[in-house]
């Protein structure tokens, strides 16, 4: 069983999309989509809504960086801030060209930064890549590897 | 000294040796031992008596001529025997001052049985009591009080200082029956100027001459102060010697300073007859214990003047003295208080507005009025200073202003030899010898200049000195013509001084300018912290429309793809167009959201200041333009360029835009034509790219530089009109100008200015 991929995306134009060009790249990859930054905690650290939810890393969080209740970059800081969360691999997905948050999402160790190509065929191409990068070729490191395999 | 430094048209104070004997040592003027001349002049018998005994230690060798005795013989002898009892009545009750010598009245004396008045005057010396002599002559004295009442009621109708000067110089003349009597003032410097004339034509008008200090130097100007009368009756004269003329007891020859008999310098003789006066005399204006000036009489023919009409004259010159007094401080307190009106009224147009340059500048003949310059200048950090009336030029006051910010860094300034602190002033002493400034910050050399030209530009003369003095071979050194010579080298480089009222006043507006400016910088930094608001809300809100506004966008943009590719087969040519243009449309939507932030950033971002050789960065930014211009011919022109200091990020962009601009509006042309260039211009660098392609209606130039601005069919020329926005923030970011100059299908040229400041003086290797 692969590990999901986890779409952090409050606006439902740009999760359409989003899905869109994930369903396009053929991942195996099951797609969890959450709505906003507090759902998204709520989903990576088991807890209210998610907290019956199976054991497990997603492969990769595709995270919005502008989101409503909790931002992507605070997001980015829990992941990074709990060893059992820190090495999942977070793409920043973000409309936004502002540096400052550029500069800040890679001081918190994002893996990737994305600006949103305008024409979505960029956009599809961009998904693809990162998810086969990521949810297919990049190795997970061991212990969440493991962790996965054996639950 | 080189020249005559005692000669001058007065009556002269100086010491004489023996003129027959002596030759005239011009040099030594000022060293003469002006006191202890020797001698006396013939009209009058010279006694000196010890104190306690009245017993002559010394008398004049005239003794004979005047009252019929060997000089010789008199010595040791009491004074009583020559004169009478009464002489020691009237030298007891006499208040002998040392420095002022006392009329005692007259004494008689029988000469071979004639009895002969004389005029007695007496002072304290130190070798003991100096008593004079002169002859009354057969008139009698004038009878007082007509010539008093006449006198007064002329001086106290006198409404100005010039009208009295001449009016005094008539009574004197009346009096006195002098040819020609002048009124002689000092300045501050002491030179002199005759202010007033009264004269009978038979010698030549002084009015409005001018003589250097040195003329009339310090030790004489100390003599005139004490000894306020001098009379040379006839310049012709035998001086007569003391005998001894060594005084007994003290071993020194006699201090004469006070002596009114005391004997003439040869120079000052050679220059009465050079003057062809033969008689002249002195009478000293003094006000405030200070040497105001002179009442200067001379006759063409020897003349004596009594002592009791000496005395009338003295007095009307002290009650002269006291007119003037009261007359000057009325012109001075009226000269203020239209000084002050201009000053208030000045003021009052600063403070109506928060730019004080600009009400100055409204307000021109005030800010001259206000100090009495014929020429002022307000440098302020703006690259033009203000100028008004008579000033140097903009390079020169701004040279002038560095350097008084870096050497004198006073907040109030004056000078009347500006050449003499300043040496580069030398070029402008035409406009500006004299010099009052008031600092406006202590940061940048920010002043206000007041100006007045060299003071012999300024004259007003009543005539020509240079032609009315006739030298007919006589030393040329000693006659008013040398003396105007002096004078103006005196004077050279030098402007009327500045009245300490003028200088308060340009201290009084410092604090007003400085207030305001105060008061500007107060309200600069509240606009500040509204600045760095607006711009924080500024940056909030574009941060949400780079997010908001491309969001749609995009969306629009991807489901217009979405439905391109799977209704493909159902939709009709015509709907797949219209899917396209919408497709396009938002892209191009989304391109212009892009670049209106790339705007908005290029306000905001620092500056990462470098040097830049701009030959490396047109090379680099050309090479990767042309690469999108395949297949084109242009003719590249590139000029030697300079190296500058500024923001190699968006000094790039600018350049890249204009060059890139170049590129596209000539690309139908069949040779392209492209020229960069550069060059020097008053405190700026140009830089322009000129291009021989379709050019544009110079009547949009101004819109050009505008965003979102567009001079060309959206078919024939692409682009989002926001280039050449980007050139002039950059450029305005540095400090510098854009402008543009074109003809429709003419080619265009765009043009952009940094300071010179900027420009680097040699070319750097630096450029990332």
């Amino acid at each position: 069983m692969l590990k999901p991929i986890l779409l952090v995306e409050d606006n439902p134009k740009d999760l359409e999309l989003s899905l869109l060009a994930l369903e396009r790249s053929n991942l195996a990859n099951e797609v969890v989509t959450v709505r906003d930054g507090a759902e998204a905690i709520d989903y990576l650290f088991r807890q209210g809504e998610y907290q019956s939810r199976p054991e497990g890393n997603p492969a990769v969080v595709l995270l919005d960086l502008k989101l409503p209740k909790i931002d992507g970059i605070e997001v980015l800081q829990r992941v990074r801030s709990v060893d059992h969360l820190r090495s999942i691999p977070v793409v920043m997905l973000t409309t936004s060209r502002e540096e400052k948050d550029l500069v800040r999402s890679y001081k918190l160790g994002v893996n990737a930064y994305v600006v949103k190509p305008i024409a979505f065929d960029e956009f599809i191409s961009a998904i693809q890549d990162l998810g086969v990068f990521w949810a297919v070729l990049n190795e997970p490191p061991p212990g969440s590897l493991k962790f996965e395999r054996r639950a | 000294m080189d020249r005559g430094t005692t000669g001058h048209l007065l009556t002269n104070t100086t010491a004489a040796q023996d003129h027959d004997k002596q030759a005239i040592d011009l040099s030594a003027c000022e060293r003469e031992p002006i006191q202890i001349p020797g001698s006396i002049q013939p009209h009058g018998v010279l006694f000196v008596l010890s104190p306690d005994d009245l017993r002559i230690t010394q008398v004049s060798e005239n003794l004979g001529e005047l009252l019929g005795h060997p000089p010789a013989q008199a010595l040791g002898k009491p004074i009583d025997k020559y004169v009478g009892q009464a002489i020691r009545h009237k030298l007891d009750g006499a208040p002998l001052v040392r420095g002022r010598p006392s009329s005692l009245g007259t004494v008689q004396a029988s000469v071979d049985g004639i009895e002969r008045s004389f005029d007695a005057i007496a002072h304290p010396s130190p070798e003991g009591i100096v008593l004079e002599l002169e002859l009354v002559s057969g008139h009698s004295p004038p009878d007082l009080y007509p010539l008093l009442d006449r006198f007064t009621l002329r001086t106290e109708a006198a409404t100005s200082v010039d009208q009295l000067c001449d009016w005094i110089a008539e009574e004197i003349a009346r009096l006195t029956g002098f040819d020609r009597v002048l009124i002689y003032r000092f300045d501050s410097t002491w030179n002199g100027t005759v202010i007033g004339e009264h004269g009978n034509g038979r010698l030549p008008s002084y009015l409005h001459h001018r003589f250097p200090a040195a003329d009339i130097p310090a030790q004489a100007r100390e003599l005139y102060r004490h000894n306020r009368l001098r009379l040379i009756p006839d310049a012709d004269y035998r001086p007569v010697p003391l005998t001894p003329v060594i005084h007994p007891q003290t071993g020194k020859p006699l201090d004469m300073s006070f002596a009114t008999l005391r004997s003439v310098s040869p120079v000052h003789v050679q220059y009465m007859k050079n003057m062809q006066t033969a008689a002249s005399m002195s009478v000293s204006i003094l006000r405030d214990e200070r040497l105001w000036g002179l009442i200067s009489c001379h006759h063409h023919e020897p003349r004596m003047v009594p002592f009791a009409i000496r005395g009338i004259c003295d007095l009307f010159a002290r009650a002269f003295s006291l007119r003037l007094a009261a007359l000057e401080q009325r012109q001075d307190y009226e000269r203020r208080v239209q000084v002050h009106a201009t000053y208030a009224q000045l003021v009052e147009r600063i403070a109506d507005g928060s730019d004080f340059v600009a009400a100055l500048e409204r307000n021109p003949s005030l800010l001259l009025a206000v100090t009495g310059a014929t020429g002022a200048a307000v440098v302020t950090q703006q690259p033009q200073c203000l100028l008004v009336g008579q000033t140097p030029t903009q390079q020169q006051v701004r040279e002038l202003s560095e350097w008084l910010f870096s050497n004198v860094k006073q907040d109030v300034y004056h000078t009347d030899a500006l050449a003499s602190v300043y040496p580069p002033a030398a070029a402008m002493q035409d406009q500006a010898s004299g010099l009052l400034a008031i600092s406006v910050s202590k940061l940048h050399p920010s002043y206000v200049l007041w100006f007045r030209p060299e003071i012999i530009q300024t004259i007003q003369w009543g005539g020509d000195p240079r032609a009315s003095a006739h030298t007919r071979g006589e030393r040329s050194e000693l006659h008013p013509r040398a003396s105007f010579v002096t004078w103006r080298e005196t004077v050279h480089q030098r402007a009327s001084a500045w009245e300490p009222s003028e200088v308060e006043i340009a201290a009084e507006l410092r604090d007003v300018l400085v207030g305001t400016v105060l008061r500007r910088a107060e309200e600069l930094a509240e606009l500040n912290v509204e600045l760095t608001r607006s711009n924080r809300e500024l940056e909030a809100f574009s941060y949400s429309v780079s997010h908001d506004l491309r969001a749609p966008l995009r969306h629009i943009v991807g489901f217009a793809q979405m439905l391109m590719e799977s209704g493909a087969s159902a939709l009709s040519e015509r709907e797949r167009h219209w899917l396209k243009n919408i497709r396009e449309s938002s892209e191009y939507a989304s391109l212009l959201v892009d670049k209106l932030l790339g705007y908005s950033r290029l306000g905001r971002a620092d500056l990462q200041l470098s040097p830049i050789d701009l030959n490396l960065l047109v090379e680099e930014v050309r090479q990767d333009v042309v690469r999108d211009a395949d297949g084109r011919r242009i003719d590249w022109k590139i000029g030697e360029l300079p190296v500058v200091t500024a923001d190699l990020m968006m000094l790039r962009m600018a350049v890249r835009d204009l060059i890139s601009n170049a590129v596209k509006y000539t690309r139908n042309q069949d040779i392209a034509e492209i020229e960069i260039g550069s060059h020097h211009e008053d405190d700026e660098v140009v830089f322009y790219v000129k291009d021989n392609g379709v050019g544009f209606d110079m009547q949009f130039a101004n819109k050009l530089f505008g965003v979102f601005q567009r001079l060309h069919r959206w078919e024939d020329y692409e682009g989002t009109g926001i280039g050449l926005a980007n050139v002039r923030r950059v450029i305005e970011r540095h400090g510098g100008r854009t402008w543009a100059q074109a003809k429709v299908n003419g080619g265009a040229s765009f043009y952009f200015s940094l300071p010179s400041s900027s420009a680097a003086p040699q070319r750097a290797q630096i450029h990332a």
